[in-house]
């Protein structure tokens, strides 16, 4: 799948985390009546507090609170009102009212409120009929230079939004304007955001790199300023994902893309470092797709099988139910220590522990295979009573009631043979009502 | 340093510290020591235009701010004036009485510049030195300094003692007295203008020439834009600039609410000690009389309440028209139609309906039996009527509030710094705008709508509220007692009062309002929505106008609530004013 193609967009969910957020730093506020007059409903006994739990709701009325801002938040309740309800046209008509806010001159919540504005109006674009690209880009460049906090933040959403919708040249431009932000402090204290866009904006030349790469293919004519140009966008990415990939994180998208443009240049070595580095970095949190990726990139290489079984054994630990434990298993039964054999059984068994491969033929016949070529050995039996003791208790309740029997028969009679061979050998002190050749439930 | 672009600026570079700025190309200025790019940009400096102006007053350095535009040199009065009478303006526009502006509140606002020695007197409250500019001081020093030699207690003769302004034009900018203004002194003396007293100023001006317009009329009116408060400085002309701490006295983002206008009424009644007020006439609509009239066709009552609230307001001698004479030896009271008014019929509505949450809906019930015609009036009716008129009316003023806009067109800045980030707010504000504007095709702000007196319209046309009942007959709560109407419910309660100290307490409704019978809740809301106050403060009325109908005396500032727990029951009067008045204590 494509790096882009993931929707990397501000969904809705995640509006309903900024107001959380919103609300934790407003603070619980008491539920106190809007006192514009001093003298005014103050009981000498004082207000009393609500003794249940109440919802801190975002708009709450303070005291003393100015026309203006009533207005303000009789306006934001609107809004929200309309947005819960999705009536966006009616959201959209509120908010040149609520433009207004922007010119607020409470420095207390400005950049709340700022935030707030933006993530509204992006989210209304999202869902009005009539929204277009200039508007887009219209709100993204006011909202931008109104303070210099999110600055990052929407150059990054904005050229999320631009390279959605196709426009790949548009976003990287605006990811390098934002990488040549300078401000004073500020935007050394985000660095972190610096860092992202820097990761985005290689990730952006890889895929202008990849265009190019598409259709200097297709074209028999071989322009030699075409390939310059290749040759350039892959330079400009690899030098920032080199850097990119030295920090701990999780950079699936971004090293799939190196490791491509790698393998295309043919610089096997460098390719094969990083993924090793990848996969077995301690300070990067653990990521079984980096294992996947190596394992992939050993295999298109050709390498030994004792080298992919290295490659997939943190693999296994990491995600037992993995698919590519069917290879795993495989390459195991091939290997020829004894070892290896009793590890592919066990390989196999903690896959079946998983409901999803229940109904998968082709695992519970490597299973077969496995205790076939288990049966050669004298003390096979041991062996298997080994692994299946602490599955015995629920194993039978997973995969061999009556339920299951009526089911594979009716659905997948190859795996019911398959598994009813496999009942006595497996469970052999117990007596199952899964057989061959039943076909009804009713005795 | 590029001297003649980043002249002024100062600041030590962030990353470096040093002290060494240029301009880019863009505009941006950048430290050249280690090439960090700020925000900050150069302003663009306009040509300067002088419109007719032969004289010479400076001739500036090549300052990069923008050389400030001519003015003239004036007073915060001359621009609270100029207000007032655009104020007054829009009043007459909408059928005052010419009256009210020539003969009234001129008086009224010279008398109120003498009595706060601002004008029309030999002793200024602030004297300004209308200094003659030097070639090369800078025009910003010049302004402070005649602000700084404004001395509460130097009378000078020539300057401040007439309301005219001086017509030199010179390069200032902002009134010459605002400093002044704002000091503490002046205003602990509580003597110096507001933006709320604008509007308390009128309010006496109205009740003064018994004009028709309650406070609670005034307010909507603003409220709706009709009268220009918001913003009214945008109205000043030209020649007057407003800058600087102009904008704490001219800036408002708040209309004041009914109690405080009030308050700041009776405050500038004491402080001009006004000779008595001319009586109000039972012609007057501003009498209970008539004015309940009003109220009763928007709140779509029968008809024939209105004789009971006549009846009421004997009973309480509120139609003794020499009340409303204001005592200068005491604290003047300024007596408050609109919610006198709508107090008076929630208590005609509690003597004849009972309004105690059970005797209205079994007299409703008996009505609604007895009446084959549909003459009747039905008070589970009208209140279904009125409950959904009320919450869609509700839900508009939700909508105009949300809807309403606040900002001006000119912004008005506080200092300097305030006025780059704020011009730059309001730009990306307007360009917000209208975008959501196109995206929408919804312009921003409220529908103006035609002024009314009315917020309801009852009747059969298009657009109505609800049908009427102002014809419907109240038999179904009378009945003939020995040949006289008299209502069927004869039964009255009040809250539980108890001792509280008449300084620090102003209302209890907070405390007493889940006590209270949901429907006289309900009908303070009505009644509170439809003059806009809090229904508290409507409560602390419907309770004055009761202690006078119990007590039959005038009544008197000084609460005495020392009764314990009562339940007072009263038997309604008859028209012959027979006292049959029996009060049980529990």
């Amino acid at each position: 799948m494509r790096p882009f193609e993931k929707k990397a967009a501000i969904s809705a969910e995640s509006l309903w985390l900024i107001m959380d957020d919103l609300e934790k730093e407003l603070g619980p506020l008491d539920d106190l009546e809007d006192d514009n007059d001093s003298s005014d409903d103050h009981s000498s006994i004082g207000t009393k507090k609500s003794k249940l739990p109440l919802v801190n709701p975002i708009c709450e009325e303070t005291l003393k609170e100015t026309g203006f801002h009533q207005s303000m938040r009789a306006c934001l309740e609107q809004i929200r009102d309309a947005m819960l309800h999705h009536r966006w046209q009616e959201a959209a008509e509120y908010m040149p009212c609520y433009s207004q806010m922007l010119e607020d001159t409470s420095h207390s919540t400005a950049q709340q409120s700022k935030e707030l504005f933006w993530r509204i109006s992006t989210e209304i674009l999202h869902h009005h009929p009539n929204s277009r690209l200039e508007d887009y880009n219209n709100i993204y460049e006011r909202m931008k230079h109104s303070g210099v906090k999110h600055y990052l933040m929407i150059c990054l959403e904005h050229s999320f939004y631009l390279m959605l919708n196709g426009h790949i040249e548009d976003a990287k431009h605006q990811l390098s304007v934002a990488e040549s932000w300078r401000h004073g402090k500020e935007s050394a204290a985000q660095y972190q955001r610096t860092k992202l866009i820097q990761a985005y904006r290689s990730l952006l030349d890889y895929i202008i790199w990849c265009d190019k790469k598409f259709t200097h293919s297709k074209t028999d004519y071989h322009d030699a300023g075409d390939n310059q140009d290749m040759h350039s966008y892959f330079r400009q990415a690899s030098v920032n994902l080199k850097e990119i990939l030295k920090n701990p994180g999780v950079w699936d998208p971004f090293i799939l893309s190196y490791v491509e443009m790698l393998e295309f240049y043919e610089d096997h070595d460098e390719a094969l470092k990083v993924l090793n580095d990848y996969a077995y970095d301690n300070t990067f949190p653990p990521n079984p797709n980096a294992h996947v990726y190596l394992y992939q990139y050993l295999k298109r290489h050709n390498t030994t099988d004792k080298k992919l079984m290295k490659a997939l054994k943190v693999l296994h630990v990491l995600v037992p139910s993995h698919e590519l434990m069917l290879e795993y298993s495989s390459l195991l039964l091939q290997s020829e220590k004894k070892s290896d054999l009793q590890k592919a059984l066990g390989v196999i068994l903690e896959m079946l522990d998983f409901a999803c491969w229940r109904g998968n033929v082709d695992v519970w016949k490597r299973l077969k295979a496995i205790i076939q070529k288990l049966q050669l050995q004298e003390d096979w039996k041991d062996v298997v009573s080994e692994k299946m003791a602490a599955r015995k208790d629920w194993w039978p309740a997973l995969h061999f009631t009556r339920f299951h029997a009526s089911q594979d028969s009716e659905e997948n009679p190859e795996l019911k043979e398959v598994k009813a061979s496999l009942t006595k050998i497996l469970c052999p002190d117990l007596t199952l009502k899964y057989s061959a050749g039943q076909k009804t439930i009713v005795d | 340093m590029d001297d003649e672009h980043t002249a002024g600026y100062r600041e030590p570079c962030a990353q470096c510290a040093a002290v060494d700025w240029g301009v880019s190309d863009e505009g941006r200025f950048y430290c050249r020591s280690c090439h960090n790019v700020i925000e900050r940009t150069r302003e663009v400096v306009d040509p300067n235009f002088t419109p007719g102006s032969t004289r010479i007053s400076t001739i500036s350095r090549g300052s990069r701010t923008k050389r400030p535009e001519r003015g003239r040199q004036w007073m915060i009065c001359e621009g609270f004036q100029f207000i007032l009478r655009n104020q007054a303006d829009a009043l007459l526009r909408l059928g005052v009485s010419p009256n009210f502006k020539d003969d009234v509140l001129c008086q009224l606002w010279r008398l109120y510049l003498q009595k706060s020695r601002q004008a029309f007197t030999h002793n200024p409250v602030t004297s300004s030195k209308f200094k003659v500019r030097g070639l090369d001081s800078d025009s910003d020093s010049a302004a402070e300094s005649s602000v700084v030699s404004a001395s509460e207690t130097n009378p000078s003769s020539a300057a401040g003692s007439n309301a005219e302004s001086s017509s030199e034009w010179s390069l200032c900018s902002g009134s010459v007295d605002a400093a002044g203004y704002l000091s503490a002194r002046l205003r602990r003396t509580r003597g110096l203008m507001s933006m709320t007293k604008t509007l308390a100023l009128i309010h006496l001006a109205l009740i003064w020439s018994a004009e028709a317009l309650t406070l609670s009329d005034l307010l909507r009116l603003v409220n709706e834009g009709h009268v220009p408060y918001v913003n009214a400085y945008e109205d000043l002309p030209d020649e007057m600039k407003l800058e600087g701490k102009d904008a704490l006295i001219f800036r408002v983002e708040d209309v004041p609410s009914h109690q405080r206008v009030h308050k700041e009424a009776e405050t500038l009644l004491l402080f001009l000690q006004l000779p008595a007020f001319p009586p109000i006439s039972r012609q007057s609509l501003l009498h209970p009389s008539l004015l309940s009239l009003r109220y009763l066709m928007d709140a779509n009552l029968p008809d024939e309440l209105h004789l009971w609230v006549c009846r009421l307001v004997e009973r309480t001698s509120m139609a003794d028209e020499t009340l409303h004479v204001s005592d200068r030896l005491l604290r003047p009271v300024l007596p408050r139609y609109d919610v006198q008014t709508a107090a008076l019929i929630i208590v005609t509505m509690k003597l004849l309906f009972g309004l105690d949450d059970h005797t209205e809906w079994d007299l409703s019930n008996q009505t609604g039996d007895q009446d084959d015609t549909g003459e009747l009036f039905n008070l589970r009716r009208w209140y279904r009527l009125l409950q959904a008129a009320l919450i869609r009316a509700q839900q508009r003023r939700v909508h105009d509030i949300a809807r309403k806009q606040w900002k001006a067109k000119k912004p008005l800045y506080g200092n300097k710094s305030e006025k780059c980030t704020m011009i730059k707010k309001k730009r990306i504000a307007e360009q917000v705008q209208v975008c959501f504007e196109r995206l929408s095709s919804c312009p921003a702000g409220v529908d103006r709508v035609d002024p009314s007196s009315f917020r309801f319209c009852w009747g059969n046309e298009d657009g109505a509220d609800g049908p009427s009942l102002h014809q419907k007959k109240l038999d179904g709560v009378m009945t003939l007692k020995l040949g006289v109407l008299t209502p069927l419910n004869s039964a009255y309660w009040h809250p539980a009062l108890k001792a509280c100290k008449p300084r620090s307490c102003s209302s209890h409704y907070s405390e007493v309002e889940p006590t209270l019978p949901r429907t006289f809740v309900w009908l303070l809301q009505l009644f509170g929505f439809l003059l806009d106050v809090k229904p508290a403060y409507l409560y602390e009325e419907v309770l004055k106008v009761e202690r006078r109908a119990i007590d039959g005396k005038t009544h008197q500032r000084k609460k005495r609530r020392t009764r314990p727990k009562t339940q007072a029951k009263a038997r309604a009067r008859t028209q012959r004013g027979r006292e049959n008045k029996r009060e049980t204590f529990n």
